[in-house]
């Protein structure tokens, strides 16, 4: 049994409703609010506007933006706080990008209404300036906090992150990149600096949780989802950071069946996932909050995930 | 009045959680959507904002560059695609990029299929190379080709998989007994030589992890693809089909 309807149920057993009510705030007393909220994402598309070609291969016949788009705005009909997300690599992957450079991604993109999107390393390839020009038509956000690109044509054209109001529900989005240098070749980065993403997601979470009293702090991040060595992925991200609630990973192009819990700095559970690749999925994650803050019992486990 | 006291303090809580705005977290679940026929119609809407882009998309696709009057099949150990598509580096590079190779390389597995009898069309050398992979050269030393060229013909993943262009070799016993450059050079495991080839191989993938000790490395951000789109137009601007043969440069003994 919930603690606070427990303390409830006795206060009022004790001294009668009629009394509390009436000399009392009388909102404490009253259920308290909920809302849902739905998460919907995707990640490295890689230009992959049709589905797969039906040539009896193991994805003929998947992904592609026009049932994407009725999935999407069916959800929509169905939900009334809907959040859509791109982890990055929109770029790159079928002809329409050698022909067309990223516009058709985009506009498809701003007619399913995507609410942000984060960088991928083959969102570079068509240089910076055509990056300047696909993503200026745009009608959504990029986000990336650990980019700078004050001395490249993208100076001022992306945000660290953003708050997202849903329903009284304060949601901070912010988004990382990966490292750019061996990946990436130099005459399309460019003069892009790359900023350590652990200490930056530190400090960004921090911001949007404390500063800005975000209720739920995302990330979008084109980091992987783990590798062998060392190298930072949305694994060593969650746990070597705190106030991150939920990554939206990518780059891997990997598969999860569900989403994977990794436990933070303040040992609090980090949910991660990733679709694989080409939008052959969409991910879905759907929240139910409650007003007011957390038991610290109910705070320090695993909401559990149904699938 | 001890009652009072005791419960005092719940009261006090009950209210700051009253006056908080935040919400916290009571429950999530997941579902993994899959896109396709049976999930979801396609949405007339989107169908229409994207025929326009698919319509002239296809047309590019269909561009005939050139006729070839046999069927370009991939095969080991030489075939004619391989060499007409080693050759393509060379030349591009030298006509477009200004840059005089001293041979090039392509990793087969690369060359995903093979060229119609017929007109080839852009569309086909996307069969050819559905990748994105990019031109590169290298410089190496005469010791480390000679490893390089050796590790193709050895390798046990794809036996005999050496696909070059720019040198003539021989083969024995899975080692090469002699290496002739096209333009006229000697080979000298001491000297250095400029290789065309692969992103992908320059990279080290599919095993060539020796390649970290190159001497130089050149990047062209250019397709291979575009390169090879470039060549089979040139050769269609005579407007007779092509008939390419195998010229031997790899002889296996």
């Amino acid at each position: 049994m919930d603690a606070l309807q427990s303390n409830r149920r006795q206060f009022l057993k004790l001294f009668g409703a009629a009394a509390v009510i009436g000399g009392l705030a009388p909102e404490a007393f009253a259920k308290p609010k909920s809302t849902q909220l739905t998460i919907l994402h995707t990640n490295d598309v890689h230009s992959r506007l049709d589905p797969f070609p039906m040539d009896g291969s193991r994805n003929a016949g998947r992904g592609g933006i026009v049932r994407r788009a009725t999935l999407i705005e069916q959800i929509r009909k169905e939900q009334p706080n809907v959040l859509l997300f791109d982890a990055g690599d929109l770029f790159q992957g079928t002809p329409y990008f050698n022909l067309y450079k990223g516009e058709p991604e985009v506009q498809a993109m701003n007619r399913m209404r995507y609410d942000a999107s984060t960088i991928g390393n083959h969102d570079f390839d068509g240089g910076m300036e055509n990056m300047v020009l696909q993503f200026g038509k745009a009608a959504f956000p990029f986000l990336i906090a650990n980019y700078d690109f004050k001395n490249t044509a993208m100076n001022g054209r992306t945000e660290p992150y953003r708050i997202f109001r849903k329903d009284g529900l304060k949601i901070g989005v912010f988004g990382l990149g990966i490292k750019p240098e061996g990946l990436i070749p130099k005459e399309l980065f460019k003069e892009t600096v790359y900023v350590e993403p652990v200490e930056t997601a530190n400090a960004v979470a921090a911001v949007l949780r404390n500063e800005k009293k975000c209720d739920y702090v995302i990330c979008l991040s084109h980091l992987g989802y783990q590798y062998n060595d060392s190298t930072v992925s949305d694994r060593v991200l969650a746990s070597k950071t705190r106030n991150i609630d939920l990554i939206i990973g990518g780059h891997t192009h990997t598969f999860l069946d569900a989403p994977v819990n990794v436990l933070n700095q303040d040992g609090l559970p980090v949910l991660i996932n990733q679709v694989g690749f080409a939008g052959i999925y969409l991910g879905r994650i759907d929240l139910t909050f409650e007003q007011g803050k957390a038991k610290v019992a109910t705070d320090s486990k695993a909401v559990e995930v149904k699938s | 009045m001890r009652l009072k006291k005791t419960f005092i303090l719940p009261v006090l809580a009950l209210l700051t959680t009253a006056c908080q705005t935040g919400y916290h977290l009571t429950n999530q679940s997941y579902k993994r959507v899959q896109v396709d026929s049976l999930a979801a119609p396609a949405d007339s809407g989107m169908a229409r904002f994207l025929q326009p882009y698919k319509q002239q998309l296809d047309q590019t696709m269909n561009e005939v560059l050139v006729v070839s009057a046999v069927p370009l099949e991939r095969a080991k150990p030489e075939c004619a695609l391989n060499n007409l598509l080693t050759d393509a580096m060379l030349q591009y590079a030298q006509q477009k990029v200004g840059v005089s190779a001293d041979c090039s390389h392509l990793n087969y597995g690369g060359i995903r299929t093979g060229l119609p009898k017929g007109p080839i069309r852009i569309g086909s050398i996307y069969e050819v190379m559905p990748f994105d992979n990019q031109l590169v050269m290298l410089t190496l030393k005469g010791s480390m080709l000679r490893q390089f060229l050796e590790f193709f013909v050895k390798s046990e993943a794809d036996e005999q998989s050496l696909v070059v262009g720019g040198i003539r070799v021989v083969i024995k016993d899975n080692v090469l007994t002699s290496i002739a450059f096209t333009n006229g050079k000697t080979f000298d495991p001491n000297q250095t030589y400029t290789v065309l080839m692969s992103d992908y191989i320059a990279n080290r993938g599919g095993g060539t992890a020796f390649l970290k000790d190159a001497v130089a490395r050149k990047d062209f951000n250019l397709t291979l693809r575009d390169v090879f789109i470039d060549y089979f137009r040139q050769l269609g601007k005579s407007g007779q089909p092509i008939n390419p043969t195998t010229d031997g440069r790899i002889t296996i003994q």
